[in-house]
Protein backbone atom coordinates (compact mmCIF):
# COMPACT_ATOMS: atom_id res chain seq x y z
CA UNK A 1 0.00 0.00 0.00
CA UNK A 2 1.53 3.15 -0.74
CA UNK A 3 1.97 6.33 1.69
CA UNK A 4 0.56 9.37 -0.23
CA UNK A 5 1.87 11.58 2.21
CA UNK A 6 4.43 13.63 0.79
CA UNK A 7 3.78 11.96 -3.04
CA UNK A 8 2.90 13.58 -5.96
CA UNK A 9 -0.24 12.69 -6.68
CA UNK A 10 -1.48 14.01 -10.24
CA UNK A 11 -5.12 16.65 -9.40
CA UNK A 12 -7.84 15.30 -10.65
CA UNK A 13 -9.99 16.68 -13.07
CA UNK A 14 -13.87 16.47 -13.55
CA UNK A 15 -14.83 14.49 -16.71
CA UNK A 16 -17.08 15.01 -19.11
CA UNK A 17 -20.43 14.63 -17.02
CA UNK A 18 -19.17 17.78 -14.93
CA UNK A 19 -22.78 19.64 -13.56
CA UNK A 20 -20.73 22.31 -12.06
CA UNK A 21 -18.15 24.79 -13.04
CA UNK A 22 -14.70 24.78 -11.85
CA UNK A 23 -13.56 27.12 -9.27
CA UNK A 24 -11.91 29.97 -10.83
CA UNK A 25 -8.61 31.93 -9.55
CA UNK A 26 -9.44 34.15 -6.53
CA UNK A 27 -8.27 35.48 -2.90
CA UNK A 28 -7.67 32.49 -0.44
CA UNK A 29 -9.86 33.61 1.72
CA UNK A 30 -12.46 36.77 2.20
CA UNK A 31 -13.52 36.57 5.55
CA UNK A 32 -12.11 39.61 7.69
CA UNK A 33 -11.49 36.93 10.46
CA UNK A 34 -9.88 33.63 11.28
CA UNK A 35 -10.27 30.67 14.08
CA UNK A 36 -7.19 29.81 15.52
CA UNK A 37 -5.91 26.39 14.19
CA UNK A 38 -3.44 25.12 11.34
CA UNK A 39 -6.06 22.94 8.80
CA UNK A 40 -7.29 25.44 6.56
CA UNK A 41 -10.92 24.36 7.68
CA UNK A 42 -10.35 25.00 11.31
CA UNK A 43 -9.46 28.53 10.61
CA UNK A 44 -13.03 28.96 8.75
CA UNK A 45 -15.32 26.89 9.87
CA UNK A 46 -13.40 27.19 13.74
CA UNK A 47 -15.55 30.73 13.66
CA UNK A 48 -18.75 28.98 14.78
CA UNK A 49 -16.77 26.48 17.47
CA UNK A 50 -20.09 24.83 17.94
CA UNK A 51 -21.42 24.18 15.16
CA UNK A 52 -18.04 22.90 13.63
CA UNK A 53 -17.99 20.41 16.92
CA UNK A 54 -21.76 19.36 15.70
CA UNK A 55 -20.53 18.56 12.22
CA UNK A 56 -17.36 16.98 13.16
CA UNK A 57 -19.38 14.61 15.17
CA UNK A 58 -21.80 13.84 12.67
CA UNK A 59 -19.70 13.29 9.17
CA UNK A 60 -17.34 11.31 11.45
CA UNK A 61 -19.94 8.84 11.58
CA UNK A 62 -19.48 7.60 7.98
CA UNK A 63 -15.90 6.50 8.28
CA UNK A 64 -16.17 5.00 12.55
CA UNK A 65 -19.09 3.10 12.00
CA UNK A 66 -18.53 1.44 8.91
CA UNK A 67 -21.86 2.83 7.52
CA UNK A 68 -21.15 2.01 3.97
CA UNK A 69 -17.95 0.33 2.57
CA UNK A 70 -14.99 2.75 2.80
CA UNK A 71 -13.88 2.65 -0.88
CA UNK A 72 -17.60 3.22 -2.16
CA UNK A 73 -17.74 6.22 0.53
CA UNK A 74 -14.47 7.33 -1.13
CA UNK A 75 -15.19 6.96 -4.88
CA UNK A 76 -18.57 9.06 -3.97
CA UNK A 77 -16.54 11.77 -1.78
CA UNK A 78 -14.12 12.13 -4.42
CA UNK A 79 -16.52 12.00 -7.36
CA UNK A 80 -18.57 15.09 -5.75
CA UNK A 81 -15.47 16.56 -5.55
CA UNK A 82 -14.53 16.21 -9.08
CA UNK A 83 -17.83 17.64 -10.30
CA UNK A 84 -17.39 20.91 -8.30
CA UNK A 85 -13.83 21.42 -8.89
CA UNK A 86 -12.87 21.56 -4.83
CA UNK A 87 -9.27 20.82 -4.71
CA UNK A 88 -9.68 21.17 -1.07
CA UNK A 89 -11.59 17.99 -1.27
CA UNK A 90 -9.63 16.31 -3.95
CA UNK A 91 -6.33 16.59 -2.07
CA UNK A 92 -7.45 14.19 0.87
CA UNK A 93 -7.65 10.54 1.19
CA UNK A 94 -9.32 8.19 4.06
CA UNK A 95 -6.80 5.83 5.17
CA UNK A 96 -9.53 3.36 5.24
CA UNK A 97 -10.78 3.23 2.02
CA UNK A 98 -6.53 2.96 0.95
CA UNK A 99 -6.65 0.52 3.71
CA UNK A 100 -9.41 -1.58 1.75
CA UNK A 101 -7.19 -1.72 -2.24
CA UNK A 102 -8.85 1.93 -3.38
CA UNK A 103 -5.71 3.32 -5.65
CA UNK A 104 -5.25 6.41 -7.45
CA UNK A 105 -5.45 4.53 -10.69
CA UNK A 106 -9.12 4.07 -9.97
CA UNK A 107 -9.52 7.53 -8.40
CA UNK A 108 -8.63 8.88 -11.71
CA UNK A 109 -10.67 6.85 -13.91
CA UNK A 110 -13.61 7.96 -11.83
CA UNK A 111 -15.09 10.42 -14.95
CA UNK A 112 -15.15 7.51 -16.97
CA UNK A 113 -17.13 4.71 -14.03
CA UNK A 114 -19.97 4.25 -16.04
CA UNK A 115 -18.17 2.30 -18.99
CA UNK A 116 -14.56 1.33 -17.09
CA UNK A 117 -14.46 -2.32 -15.41
CA UNK A 118 -12.41 -1.33 -12.89
CA UNK A 119 -15.77 -0.18 -11.14
CA UNK A 120 -18.33 -2.49 -10.19
CA UNK A 121 -22.00 -2.56 -10.46
CA UNK A 122 -23.03 -1.14 -7.20
CA UNK A 123 -19.94 1.08 -7.65
CA UNK A 124 -21.02 2.19 -11.00
CA UNK A 125 -25.03 2.67 -9.69
CA UNK A 126 -24.09 5.01 -6.83
CA UNK A 127 -21.50 7.22 -8.55
CA UNK A 128 -24.28 7.59 -11.21
CA UNK A 129 -27.05 8.03 -8.32
CA UNK A 130 -24.24 10.78 -6.49
CA UNK A 131 -23.80 12.62 -10.22
CA UNK A 132 -27.60 13.24 -10.42
CA UNK A 133 -27.67 13.80 -6.89
CA UNK A 134 -25.80 17.11 -7.13
CA UNK A 135 -26.51 18.39 -10.65
CA UNK A 136 -30.51 17.67 -10.04
CA UNK A 137 -31.78 15.19 -7.47
CA UNK A 138 -35.20 15.54 -9.09
CA UNK A 139 -33.34 13.90 -12.59
CA UNK A 140 -32.86 10.81 -10.80
CA UNK A 141 -35.50 8.09 -11.88
CA UNK A 142 -36.77 4.96 -9.76
CA UNK A 143 -34.77 2.79 -11.98
CA UNK A 144 -31.54 4.99 -10.79
CA UNK A 145 -32.74 4.74 -7.36
CA UNK A 146 -33.91 0.97 -7.18
CA UNK A 147 -30.38 -0.09 -8.41
CA UNK A 148 -28.76 1.48 -5.32
CA UNK A 149 -31.55 0.70 -2.80
CA UNK A 150 -31.99 -3.02 -3.77
CA UNK A 151 -28.17 -3.53 -3.17
CA UNK A 152 -27.72 -1.46 -0.42
CA UNK A 153 -31.10 -2.02 1.32
CA UNK A 154 -32.84 0.83 3.37
CA UNK A 155 -30.02 1.71 5.83
CA UNK A 156 -27.52 1.89 3.59
CA UNK A 157 -29.45 3.90 1.27
CA UNK A 158 -29.92 5.97 3.48
CA UNK A 159 -26.33 6.37 4.55
CA UNK A 160 -25.42 7.03 1.03
CA UNK A 161 -27.88 9.48 0.75
CA UNK A 162 -26.87 11.77 3.70
CA UNK A 163 -23.01 11.29 2.68
CA UNK A 164 -23.96 12.44 0.05
CA UNK A 165 -25.46 15.43 1.15
CA UNK A 166 -22.40 15.91 3.42
CA UNK A 167 -19.77 15.84 0.55
CA UNK A 168 -22.25 18.09 -1.71
CA UNK A 169 -22.94 20.46 0.54
CA UNK A 170 -19.51 21.06 2.25
CA UNK A 171 -17.50 21.16 -0.72
CA UNK A 172 -19.98 23.66 -1.75
CA UNK A 173 -19.12 25.36 1.42
CA UNK A 174 -15.47 25.31 1.18
CA UNK A 175 -15.88 26.73 -2.34
CA UNK A 176 -17.75 29.49 -1.26
CA UNK A 177 -15.76 30.84 1.82
CA UNK A 178 -12.54 29.94 -0.21
CA UNK A 179 -11.26 27.12 1.93
CA UNK A 180 -7.47 26.21 0.98
CA UNK A 181 -6.51 22.39 1.00
CA UNK A 182 -5.22 20.75 3.88
CA UNK A 183 -1.36 21.23 2.01
CA UNK A 184 -1.01 23.13 -0.99
CA UNK A 185 1.05 20.64 -2.73
CA UNK A 186 0.40 17.34 -1.11
CA UNK A 187 -2.32 14.53 -1.28
CA UNK A 188 -2.94 14.32 2.31
CA UNK A 189 -4.39 10.95 4.33
CA UNK A 190 -6.49 11.52 7.31
CA UNK A 191 -7.19 8.04 9.67
CA UNK A 192 -10.72 9.70 9.74
CA UNK A 193 -12.43 13.23 9.38
CA UNK A 194 -12.15 13.63 12.82
CA UNK A 195 -8.62 13.28 13.14
CA UNK A 196 -5.87 16.10 12.23
CA UNK A 197 -3.71 15.68 8.79
CA UNK A 198 -0.88 13.39 8.82
CA UNK B 1 -43.62 8.04 -4.49
CA UNK B 2 -41.15 7.09 -1.28
CA UNK B 3 -38.29 4.90 -2.67
CA UNK B 4 -37.50 3.29 0.91
CA UNK B 5 -40.62 2.58 3.53
CA UNK B 6 -39.34 4.23 6.80
CA UNK B 7 -39.20 2.27 9.90
CA UNK B 8 -42.05 1.72 12.39
CA UNK B 9 -42.35 4.51 15.22
CA UNK B 10 -44.51 6.11 17.48
CA UNK B 11 -43.00 9.32 17.02
CA UNK B 12 -45.25 12.26 15.57
CA UNK B 13 -41.86 14.23 14.66
CA UNK B 14 -42.28 14.33 10.99
CA UNK B 15 -38.39 13.68 10.57
CA UNK B 16 -38.20 10.73 13.07
CA UNK B 17 -40.98 9.32 11.14
CA UNK B 18 -39.28 9.65 7.76
CA UNK B 19 -36.25 6.55 6.29
CA UNK B 20 -33.63 9.07 7.92
CA UNK B 21 -34.59 6.84 10.77
CA UNK B 22 -33.25 3.84 9.70
CA UNK B 23 -30.12 5.25 10.50
CA UNK B 24 -30.64 6.53 14.18
CA UNK B 25 -27.53 7.57 14.95
CA UNK B 26 -26.55 9.27 11.89
CA UNK B 27 -29.97 11.18 12.48
CA UNK B 28 -29.59 11.74 16.34
CA UNK B 29 -26.28 13.55 15.02
CA UNK B 30 -27.84 15.20 12.29
CA UNK B 31 -30.87 16.44 14.57
CA UNK B 32 -27.94 17.67 17.25
CA UNK B 33 -26.36 19.49 14.37
CA UNK B 34 -29.38 21.15 13.37
CA UNK B 35 -30.38 22.21 16.39
CA UNK B 36 -27.37 23.81 17.36
CA UNK B 37 -27.29 25.88 14.35
CA UNK B 38 -30.98 27.25 14.48
CA UNK B 39 -31.02 27.75 18.10
CA UNK B 40 -27.94 28.06 18.96
CA UNK B 41 -26.62 30.69 16.78
CA UNK B 42 -25.30 33.75 16.18
CA UNK B 43 -27.30 34.62 12.95
CA UNK B 44 -30.90 36.02 13.17
CA UNK B 45 -33.97 33.22 12.34
CA UNK B 46 -35.63 35.23 9.07
CA UNK B 47 -32.27 35.39 7.65
CA UNK B 48 -31.79 31.69 8.07
CA UNK B 49 -35.09 30.91 6.73
CA UNK B 50 -34.71 32.92 4.01
CA UNK B 51 -31.99 31.08 2.61
CA UNK B 52 -33.52 28.15 3.50
CA UNK B 53 -36.82 28.64 1.79
CA UNK B 54 -35.10 29.96 -1.39
CA UNK B 55 -33.13 26.93 -1.23
CA UNK B 56 -36.35 24.30 -1.19
CA UNK B 57 -37.43 26.51 -4.17
CA UNK B 58 -34.72 25.96 -6.50
CA UNK B 59 -34.16 22.88 -5.39
CA UNK B 60 -38.06 21.78 -5.87
CA UNK B 61 -38.08 20.39 -2.41
CA UNK B 62 -41.97 20.49 -1.63
CA UNK B 63 -41.42 19.13 1.93
CA UNK B 64 -39.17 22.18 2.26
CA UNK B 65 -41.62 24.67 0.58
CA UNK B 66 -44.55 23.74 3.06
CA UNK B 67 -43.04 23.95 6.24
CA UNK B 68 -41.97 27.35 8.37
CA UNK B 69 -40.04 27.33 11.47
CA UNK B 70 -42.16 29.52 14.84
CA UNK B 71 -39.24 31.04 15.30
CA UNK B 72 -38.22 32.86 12.14
CA UNK B 73 -42.19 33.71 11.60
CA UNK B 74 -42.70 34.55 15.33
CA UNK B 75 -39.34 37.49 14.65
CA UNK B 76 -40.90 38.92 11.46
CA UNK B 77 -40.79 36.43 8.67
CA UNK B 78 -44.24 37.20 7.40
CA UNK B 79 -46.18 34.74 4.40
CA UNK B 80 -45.42 38.24 2.38
CA UNK B 81 -41.84 38.47 3.04
CA UNK B 82 -41.78 34.70 2.28
CA UNK B 83 -43.74 35.74 -1.04
CA UNK B 84 -40.62 37.58 -2.25
CA UNK B 85 -38.50 34.87 -1.98
CA UNK B 86 -39.54 34.22 -5.98
CA UNK B 87 -37.53 34.83 -8.77
CA UNK B 88 -37.22 38.38 -9.27
CA UNK B 89 -36.29 39.35 -6.04
CA UNK B 90 -33.88 41.79 -6.66
CA UNK B 91 -36.49 43.99 -8.26
CA UNK B 92 -38.63 43.85 -5.34
CA UNK B 93 -39.36 44.90 -2.16
CA UNK B 94 -36.42 43.09 0.05
CA UNK B 95 -34.30 44.93 1.72
CA UNK B 96 -30.43 45.18 0.30
CA UNK B 97 -29.38 43.08 3.36
CA UNK B 98 -32.03 40.64 2.47
CA UNK B 99 -31.20 40.20 -1.01
CA UNK B 100 -27.63 40.00 -0.48
CA UNK B 101 -28.84 36.62 1.52
CA UNK B 102 -30.84 35.64 -1.22
CA UNK B 103 -27.96 36.14 -3.92
CA UNK B 104 -25.55 34.39 -1.79
CA UNK B 105 -28.08 31.24 -1.83
CA UNK B 106 -28.04 31.38 -5.61
CA UNK B 107 -24.60 30.95 -5.94
CA UNK B 108 -24.39 27.98 -3.47
CA UNK B 109 -26.84 26.31 -5.35
CA UNK B 110 -25.74 27.11 -8.74
CA UNK B 111 -22.31 28.68 -8.71
CA UNK B 112 -20.51 28.05 -5.68
CA UNK B 113 -16.82 28.34 -7.07
CA UNK B 114 -17.73 31.32 -7.87
CA UNK B 115 -18.48 34.27 -5.93
CA UNK B 116 -18.04 37.67 -7.56
CA UNK B 117 -16.55 40.22 -5.56
CA UNK B 118 -19.42 42.67 -5.18
CA UNK B 119 -21.49 39.54 -3.41
CA UNK B 120 -18.68 39.22 -1.06
CA UNK B 121 -19.01 43.04 -0.25
CA UNK B 122 -22.42 43.00 -0.09
CA UNK B 123 -22.37 39.90 2.23
CA UNK B 124 -19.14 42.06 4.36
CA UNK B 125 -21.22 45.06 4.61
CA UNK B 126 -24.19 43.27 6.39
CA UNK B 127 -22.52 40.01 8.45
CA UNK B 128 -19.68 39.36 10.34
CA UNK B 129 -17.83 36.36 9.34
CA UNK B 130 -19.17 34.25 12.05
CA UNK B 131 -22.58 34.99 10.66
CA UNK B 132 -21.41 34.18 6.99
CA UNK B 133 -19.97 31.14 8.47
CA UNK B 134 -23.04 30.09 9.97
CA UNK B 135 -25.06 30.98 7.00
CA UNK B 136 -22.85 28.69 4.48
CA UNK B 137 -23.01 25.62 7.00
CA UNK B 138 -26.90 26.24 7.23
CA UNK B 139 -27.07 26.30 3.35
CA UNK B 140 -25.26 22.97 3.20
CA UNK B 141 -27.40 21.44 5.42
CA UNK B 142 -30.60 23.07 3.98
CA UNK B 143 -29.59 21.92 0.61
CA UNK B 144 -28.71 18.59 1.71
CA UNK B 145 -32.07 17.89 3.36
CA UNK B 146 -33.85 18.58 0.57
CA UNK B 147 -32.04 16.90 -2.02
CA UNK B 148 -32.28 14.13 0.25
CA UNK B 149 -36.04 14.37 0.64
CA UNK B 150 -35.89 14.52 -2.90
CA UNK B 151 -33.54 11.98 -3.81
CA UNK B 152 -35.95 9.26 -1.80
CA UNK B 153 -39.29 9.98 -3.38
CA UNK B 154 -41.33 12.78 -3.28
CA UNK B 155 -44.20 13.92 -1.06
CA UNK B 156 -47.34 14.96 -2.80
CA UNK B 157 -47.65 17.36 -5.26
CA UNK B 158 -48.75 20.19 -3.07
CA UNK B 159 -48.95 20.13 0.88
CA UNK B 160 -50.69 23.06 3.08
CA UNK B 161 -48.13 25.33 4.68
CA UNK B 162 -46.83 23.97 8.21
CA UNK B 163 -45.62 26.00 11.09
CA UNK B 164 -42.94 23.08 12.79
CA UNK B 165 -40.92 24.11 16.00
CA UNK B 166 -37.36 25.87 15.86
CA UNK B 167 -35.09 22.89 15.57
CA UNK B 168 -33.16 22.56 18.66
CA UNK B 169 -30.93 19.98 19.89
Amino acid sequence: MPDLVGDAVPRQTAGDADAIPPRSGGPVTWLPVAAPGVDPLDRVFGLRPNLYEDFRRWSALFWEEGLLDPTLLELCRLRVAQLHGCESELRVRHRSALAAGLTEEKIAALPRASSDPAFSELERACLAFAELFVADPNAITDEDARRVTEPLGPEGTVALVQALALFDGFARFRLMLGVDPPSPDRVVVLDDPGAAPD
Amino acid sequence: MPRIRPPKTDSTDPVERSALAHQPALLAAFTRLYGTLWSHGVLDLPTKEMARLRNARITDCRFCRSVRFAGARDEGLSEALVDEIRDGYEDGPLSSRQKAVLRYTDAFLKTPGDVDASLREAMLEHFSGEEIVELTAGLALFMGFSKIAVSLGQVPESMPVTVMPTPDR
